[in-house]
């Protein structure tokens, strides 16, 4: 008994040495956070990210092997603004892994130091299936997106202050790249500004704000609430009389709908995305950006 | 008023952006200047309207307006003193020379995003367009200290949701009770509401976390019981991969037995579940542990022990109905040490089959003694299976395919009763198991199919009606208009076979079932 304590206790000093000399076990919720913390973290960290690009974010499935990541994860970075309420906490109650507890270093909350658009004055889910917090879909908004590139390093480095530096000329780089290539998005965007697009959930809020966009036509009557016949001839008549010239879709909506739309409006069908490698050849952060901008000013032109 | 402070924020920020403007007037940021006129303007009327609706809060937002305003004069102040350069300073600089030599067309930053604007900004960024920094959406510099928590977290210490079961029941059996097996389920021709929870959970502290859900059963005589289903804390942080809940919780035995009826895909319990669990399943209060086993796929390893008394404890110390069990009047059999417990032991393992597929294995045993005698003894065993594909572009949770099979053994043995009232010992050897496809074929609605069979030893000697071996078709059609209502129909061909004593019986039944759930976001377990 006492050799058999004796070994578990060796074993785990080898476990945690080992540990000690390894990569930053990066767990994401979701493939946007994944692809900066990648950009962050580079070569001293692995990337584990829970949901799909193409999946919908609000109804991932809390399969039993994300258990297993999140038991293992020496960092847990989520959106936290209630996207994940529906499948991460029972994930967590059964991985219980003390490192990425709330208020724990390894525990980063993206939505946190962020100003989050369309907070409910009150709350009644006969407006839909609405998020107490605000409208979590942020990352599409490359100057939060850079916060949250900025509070990942800052963890990073917090957790493995060996490589410290690395993480903040990560950042620097990170932040370089994306200032200059705000210009470059916000030119391909400038001459659509003011103009009005449609999506089919209320998803575009901060990539509107950014860009000079105004989103507030959805074939979603409500947040959360299939199209109805009804609804969508409301969309039709505003659009119409909108010119609103694109539909932005995700992968995961029903295309068909939007189709149908389009072909009454006239407008385009965008194949849009919230999250990289959701699109070919769109991994990156800034590729998936790039991508996005070049889509909707392909479909306005 | 979350709302109105942020409104009023941003309308400083947009102040404070117009003036900065004003400095450096640029001609290509006319039209910012004149989006920004438009935003003040619109929310200088949100203010009104909510001043002349609620006045008397108007003096603390004052208040509040000339604290902001001086946190912004400082800031102001800040901002004109040179400050140390960071390691993003040089990115800030040198990216808007890289792209236009005469200063970028779009900014970088923005304090409508985010709540302040970062570590030193030059000046000589701001006559931008496009600005790379945005203090209206992004609270503060992070780097250097932690990030203003605006959001993030939970608001509640506790979340409270209410989930009410109500159903119609039509039926060929004028005594539905005895066709239905568990307590949840229509056990009445015409509308029964025989779910109604009340469900609790939070943190405690930081090492424990506590679960709640109280049921409301309504009989035929519209008399309302009271059932604590489960009321337990379990730890959050344990080392080794070790956790402990300790109350009155299901036992972790099979796959449906811990499912909480609103997320079963029937609206009835299977039979297995009823006849060898028990109408209510099994649970009771006691303690368990598990541990997740440190392999590279989901394999957990739970152990339960519980009291097993009473109807919750229905194959164990379960003195039953008038207290008679399997035709025998049982014994008031008091806790006589450790080996009177029911023992639970589970052991779950899961499989994923690329992104889309999971299967999730298990297989269970409960241990116990029973009432029916001094020294009688149960065990029941369990396999379970359950398997699930999504595919990579599933919209709203659809579509989906989930089988779901659970098959049951039971090793009942039944004594003679109080005072070896009963004539014979007998050892019952039931089984039975369940086997069921769930269909998600369009987003907000889902068919299903399920068999059913259950298996009852022979008994020479009691005319206990639930000891008929039975069959059990269903199918079900359920429109979900959102993720906190639904609605289902269902329809049950029951052939319950002739025993010595009962002759053989068909019976036909439709339910309809409506359901709504109100208050915290409930999480789904997969």
């Amino acid at each position: 008994m006492k050799i058999r304590s004796i070994t578990l206790v060796l074993a785990a000093a080898a476990a945690f040495l080992q540990s000690a000399h390894a990569k930053l076990n990066v767990v994401v919720t979701l493939p946007d956070y994944a692809a900066i913390a990648r950009e962050i973290g580079g070569d001293k960290v692995e990337v584990t990210s829970l949901a799909k690009p193409t999946e919908d974010p609000h109804f991932v499935d809390a399969r039993p092997s994300f258990v297993v990541k999140l038991r293992t994860a020496d960092v847990l970075i989520e959106g936290g603004a209630e996207l994940e309420v529906g499948w991460l906490p029972p994930l967590l109650q059964n991985a219980s892994n003390e490192k990425i507890e709330n208020g724990k270093p390894g525990r980063v909350v993206a939505s946190q130091g962020i100003r989050l658009l369309d907070v409910p004055a009150t709350l009644s889910r006969a407006a839909g299936d609405v998020h107490a917090s605000g409208n979590p879909h942020f990352m599409v908004d490359p100057i939060i997106a850079k916060a949250v590139a900025q509070h990942i390093a800052q963890a990073f480095a917090v957790l493995d202050p060996a490589n410290a530096s690395d993480y903040q000329a990560n950042y620097a780089k990170f932040e370089t790249t994306i200032n200059a290539k705000l210009q470059d998005w916000g030119r391909a965007l400038l001459p659509y500004k003011g103009q009005p697009l449609a999506a089919y959930h209320d998803s575009w809020v901060y990539f509107a704000h950014r860009f000079g966009f105004t989103i507030e036509t959805f074939l979603e009557p409500k947040p959360g609430i299939p199209p109805s016949p009804s609804h969508l001839a409301e969309v039709i008549g505003k659009m119409k009389t909108d010119h609103t010239k694109a539909i932005l879709v995700e992968p995961f909506q029903n295309r068909k709908i939007a189709e149908k739309v389009a072909s009454s409006t006239g407008a385009h069908v965008v194949d849009a995305a919230q999250f990289p490698g959701a699109l070919p050849n769109a991994d990156s952060y800034t590729a998936h950006m790039d991508a996005l901008v070049s889509r909707i000013a392909a479909a306005l032109k | 008023m979350t709302f109105f402070k942020i409104n009023s924020a941003c309308a400083l920020v947009a102040c404070a952006s117009i003036a900065g403007a004003q400095d450096a007037p640029a001609p290509n940021q006319q039209t910012d200047l004149q989006l920004l006129r438009k935003q003040m303007i619109e929310m200088q009327a949100s203010i009104l309207q909510l001043q002349a609706q609620h006045a008397q809060e108007i003096d603390g937002l004052q208040a509040q307006v000339a604290a902001q305003k001086k946190a912004l004069d400082d800031f102001q102040k800040l901002a004109g003193t040179p400050v140390p350069p960071l390691p993003t300073d040089a990115a800030q600089s040198s990216s808007p020379a890289a792209p236009t030599a005469g200063g970028s067309l779009f900014p970088t930053t923005d304090t409508t995003v985010v709540a302040a604007s970062p570590p030193a900004s030059p000046p000589a960024n701001m006559p931008s367009a496009i600005p790379t920094a945005d203090t209206s959406v992004v609270a503060e510099p992070t780097l250097g200290g932690p990030p203003i928590t605006l959001t993030g977290g939970g608001k509640t210490y506790l979340n409270i949701s209410l989930d009410v079961l109500i159903n119609a029941a039509s039926s060929t059996a004028r005594d539905l009770e005895n066709i239905e097996v568990g307590d949840h389920d229509p056990l009445h021709r015409g509308f029964n509401a025989r779910n109604t929870e009340l469900v609790f959970d939070g943190a405690v502290d930081p090492y424990f976390e506590g679960f709640a859900n109280i049921v409301f059963k309504l009989d035929p005589q519209n008399e309302t019981s009271v059932e604590v289903e489960e009321a337990f804390a379990q730890t959050t942080s344990l080392p080794w991969n070790l956790q402990v809940k300790a109350g009155q919780f299901f036992s972790p035995f099979g796959r449906i037995n811990s499912m909480h009826p609103h997320t079963w895909d029937f609206i009835d319990a299977p039979l297995v579940h009823g006849r060898l669990l028990g109408p209510d399943g099994l649970r009771g209060v006691g303690a368990q542990a598990s541990w997740i086993v440190p392999v590279p796929w989901y394999s957990q390893l739970m152990l339960a022990l519980q009291n097993g008394e009473g109807s919750t404890g229905f194959s164990f110390r379960n003195r039953g109905d008038g207290d008679m069990f399997a035709g025998r009047e049982t014994i008031d059999r008091q806790l006589r040490g450790v080996q009177d417990f029911v023992f639970v032991p589970r052991l779950e393992n899961a499989f994923d089959f690329g992104s889309t597929k999971t299967l999730l294995t298990g297989i269970s045993a409960a241990f116990g003694p029973n009432d029916t005698g001094p020294t009688a003894h149960t065990q029941i065993y369990a396999v379970d299976a359950f398997y699930k594909w999504k595919p990579a572009n599933a919209g709203g949770g659809w579509p989906y395919v989930k089988w779901q099979s659970e098959a049951m053994y039971r090793h009942f043995e039944a004594g003679r009763g109080l005072d070896n009232s009963f004539a014979a010992r007998e050892t019952f050897k039931d089984w039975g198991a369940y086997s069921q496809l769930v269909w998600g074929f369009k987003t907000g609605w889902s068919a299903g199919v399920r068999g059913d069979y259950l298996h009852m030893g022979e008994s020479q000697i009691t005319d206990d009606p639930e000891r008929q071996s039975r069959w059990r078709l269903s199918a079900d059609l359920t429109w979900f208009p959102s993720e906190f209502s639904k609605l289902r129909l269902q329809y049950n061909h029951d052939i319950l076979e002739a025993t010595r004593f009962l002759s053989e019986r068909d019976v036909d039944s439709i339910f309809l079932q409506f359901e709504f759930a109100l208050g915290a976001h409930g999480a789904h377990k997969f």
